[in-house]
């Protein structure tokens, strides 16, 4: 009993803490993200992103005169976390849209759950194609990128490099298996007369890839294309270097490897000739907006050097603030409808969301991580922004 | 059955095994990052084994002291600035003060537990180590950089092989050979292998066993910090990372043999065998065969192959 109530306790002590509190007509927007474990390092940031853009959408007069409550939750990087906490929060507080998710696996969670309840679902991280494909829903928004795009980037920057035959080390779960999926078919696309070459998996998690370094090395590919993220991407190239991989093979590779987070941690240890994409830049003002954008994230985050991750969760909660003013209302059904074909503008350029696969036309930038005078860590240059597009979009 | 067919044709059709017939420095390597993998992961199995050799205590945070050896490294390296030997020294020296107060505060009330007992206590220090390790270092991803000198790769002849995984082909036997002398040659050594025998018998001596048992726990625990911290420029310092090895140098000392110290030498050797070259022939299976051996070990041998049967030892 004694540790019921301790429990109890513990929960009501963690829970309430994340919302402020709500008057009658305030509109309640949930967000999931990894705010302990593994995850946080993406989470934690990204829920900075989130509150940065109630507080702007609120201070601009919230939403058709309401103001915007932020309802959090920690989704552990969990799938299964992350739809109890959606069910929670619809159920228990009421919120009208839930924008969020981090990781393919909670993306999907948490869109099931929008589809059972009818309420909307933005989700701003998840990448796996099938959320606007084979599990779209009349309540799925994404402004994340997906695999697709992120492959047919990847396949021109091959293109570019003059490169023909190609092959591929990726992570044996989902994400790695779409952008794969992806890659390759954006080679048939802009490398016709391409070869594929040695294709290799690692294991989510692994910390040992010689075999598969030097079963690459071995192979007469110019490029090898990967979707190693994080810290498989720093284990492997960490391995890889001494066997003077970088300098045989030139790696193009998703997973926002070229984000300040990677470039920043690695430092000089960043390997050469990696191409690779990140959703935004600190020190690139693609547009002017990105100035006051990183002005006002540098003074929330106390650093100049910003990391990605709060762009992206900014711009799920610009979407739906739009799109609700735009409907004059908060009912679900008539956010949708004001979401399909809705245009904004963000830090990172113009966004519209495709009316029919209910995914915003979102590119990524896209370069070789370079050296700089005078910088401790490695800068993408030049920079070029790849626009989503795919035939038939 | 259909994917199943499809997997096996994928793995039979993979240039690895052809590579390794056809080409004798990629068949080289693969022996190189077999010995490598296997020396560096000897150094954390090593600790392992030596606690459960005198304390019968099956350690399951001696991975949780690999971690925190490779995060020390990061801390003096990255963050101090300090040079990566002084960061490996300071692992080592970094455990062995936290295996004194995890020893003396927690572990000493245990020896007469039965298993389970201990079993559960070392995991709970695995998840209250994880936390604090998040709590000092936070959940990024950190890269340590290689050695000054030992960022390359030296001309063997056949190939070009990394300098670092050389070094760590000579600093396995090394220890290995550090370790067998101190337990065959000194008083001390003596002494620990009596109490692996009969604890009774050398407290009635006179002989202070606990303090032998303290002993022995701040050497194992200091390899395995000094094993996280020369793993630190490959393997990320990163939340997480203690799972992994610890599961690796289980498989190490089962195949071994418990407590014995040749059997995790051999032990670990023989899984980087099995590991690399398994990973070459059948890629999708690289965990595969080794635990395939650990079973045919237990069912065989279950003492290990350099073990004792624990019957008839008294």
């Amino acid at each position: 009993m004694k540790s019921a109530h301790y429990m109890a306790g513990l929960a009501a002590l963690t829970l309430p803490l994340l919302a402020t509190a709500a008057g009658a007509a305030d509109i309640k927007v949930g967000a999931i993200y990894p705010i302990t474990g593994g995850g946080a390092v993406y989470g934690v940031p990204a829920m900075e992103g989130h509150r940065m853009a109630i507080e702007e959408v609120n201070a601009a007069g919230g939403i058709n005169g309401s103001m915007l409550v932020s309802v959090e939750r920690d989704s552990k990087l969990n799938p299964a976390e992350a739809a109890a906490a959606a069910k929670e929060m619809i159920t228990k507080d009421g919120v009208n849209v839930i924008i969020g998710g981090l990781s393919s696996a909670v993306g999907l969670a948490i869109s099931e759950v929008a589809r059972q309840e009818k309420v909307i679902y933005i989700a701003t991280i998840p990448k796996t194609i099938q959320l606007t494909t084979t599990k779209l829903h009349d309540y799925v928004f994404r402004t994340a990128s997906h695999t697709d795009f992120e492959g047919d980037a990847m396949a021109q920057i091959v293109k570019q490099l003059g490169a023909k035959k190609v092959c591929q080390i990726d992570l044996d779960y989902a994400y790695g298996h779409d952008l794969r999926a992806g890659v390759l078919k954006g080679l048939k696309k802009h490398v016709p007369d391409h070869e594929i070459g040695l294709q290799v998996y690692a294991k989510l998690g692994s910390t040992d890839y010689n075999v598969l370094i030097t079963q690459l090395l071995g192979s007469d590919c110019e490029v090898v294309t990967s979707s190693l993220w994080g810290s498989h991407f720093v284990n492997f190239a960490q391995q890889a270097k001494p066997f003077g991989f970088f300098n045989q093979k030139k790696y193009v590779t998703g997973g926002e490897i070229a984000s300040h987070e990677i470039a920043g941690k690695m430092g000089k240890d960043y390997p050469d000739n990696v191409w690779s994409n990140t959703y935004e830049l600190w020190y690139d003002d693609f547009v002017p907006m990105h100035k006051t954008f990183h002005e006002a994230l540098t003074k929330r985050l106390g650093t100049n050097e910003t990391p990605m991750w709060p762009a992206l969760a900014w711009v799920g909660v610009k979407f739906y603030a739009t799109a609700a003013n735009k409907a004059g209302s908060i009912d679900s059904d008539k956010v949708a409808g004001a979401l399909k074909g809705l245009s904004i503008e963000t830090p990172m350029g113009k966004r519209t969301i495709n009316p029919k696969d209910h995914q915003a036309d979102t590119g990524q930038f896209w370069g070789p991580m370079v050296k700089k005078d005078g910088a401790s860590y490695r800068v993408m240059n030049p920079v070029t922004y790849i626009p989503a597009k795919l035939d038939g979009m | 059955m259909d994917s199943l067919l499809e997997f096996i044709r994928v793995d039979i059709g993979n240039p690895g095994l052809a590579m390794l017939v056809g080409n004798p420095s990629f068949a080289f390597i693969q022996l190189m990052n077999s010995v490598s993998m296997g020396m560096y992961l000897f150094t954390i199995a090593a600790g392992l084994s030596l606690i459960f050799g005198v304390l019968k205590v099956i350690n399951f945070a001696h991975g949780a002291f690999y971690m925190f050896g490779a995060y020390i490294v990061y801390s003096v390296t990255q963050q101090l600035e300090l040079n990566f030997w002084l960061g490996v020294l300071a692992a080592g020296i970094g455990l062995a003060a936290l295996a004194i107060v995890i020893e003396r505060g927690l572990f000493q009330f245990l020896y007469d537990k039965e298993h389970l007992m201990q079993l559960l206590l070392t995991f709970a220090v695995v998840l209250i180590l994880g936390d604090l390790a998040k709590v000092i270092w936070g959940t990024d991803q950190y890269s340590v950089s290689y050695p000054d000198g030992m960022d390359g790769a030296l001309n063997l002849g056949v190939t070009y092989y990394p300098t670092y995984r050389l070094f760590l082909c000579i600093v396995g036997p090394a220890i290995a050979i550090g370790l067998w002398l101190f337990v065959a040659k000194t008083r001390w050594g003596r002494m620990t292998r009596a109490a692996t025998q009969d604890r009774e018998m050398l407290a009635a001596l006179g002989i202070n066993v606990p303090m032998i048992y303290t002993g022995v726990f701040i050497a194992g625990s200091a390899l395995a910090g000094i094993g996280g911290a020369l793993a630190s420029p490959f393997n990320s310092p990163t939340p997480g990372m203690d799972a992994t090895v610890i599961v690796d140098c289980f498989v190490i000392v089962i195949i071994g043999g418990l407590g014995s110290l040749w059997g995790s030498f051999f032990g670990a050797l023989i899984y980087g065998l099995v590991y690399n070259f398994g990973s070459v022939i059948v890629p999708n299976w690289q965990d595969v065969f080794a635990f395939l051996l650990l079973m045919a070990v237990l069912l065989v041998r279950p003492w290990g192959l350099f073990g004792r049967p624990e019957a008839g030892g008294h």
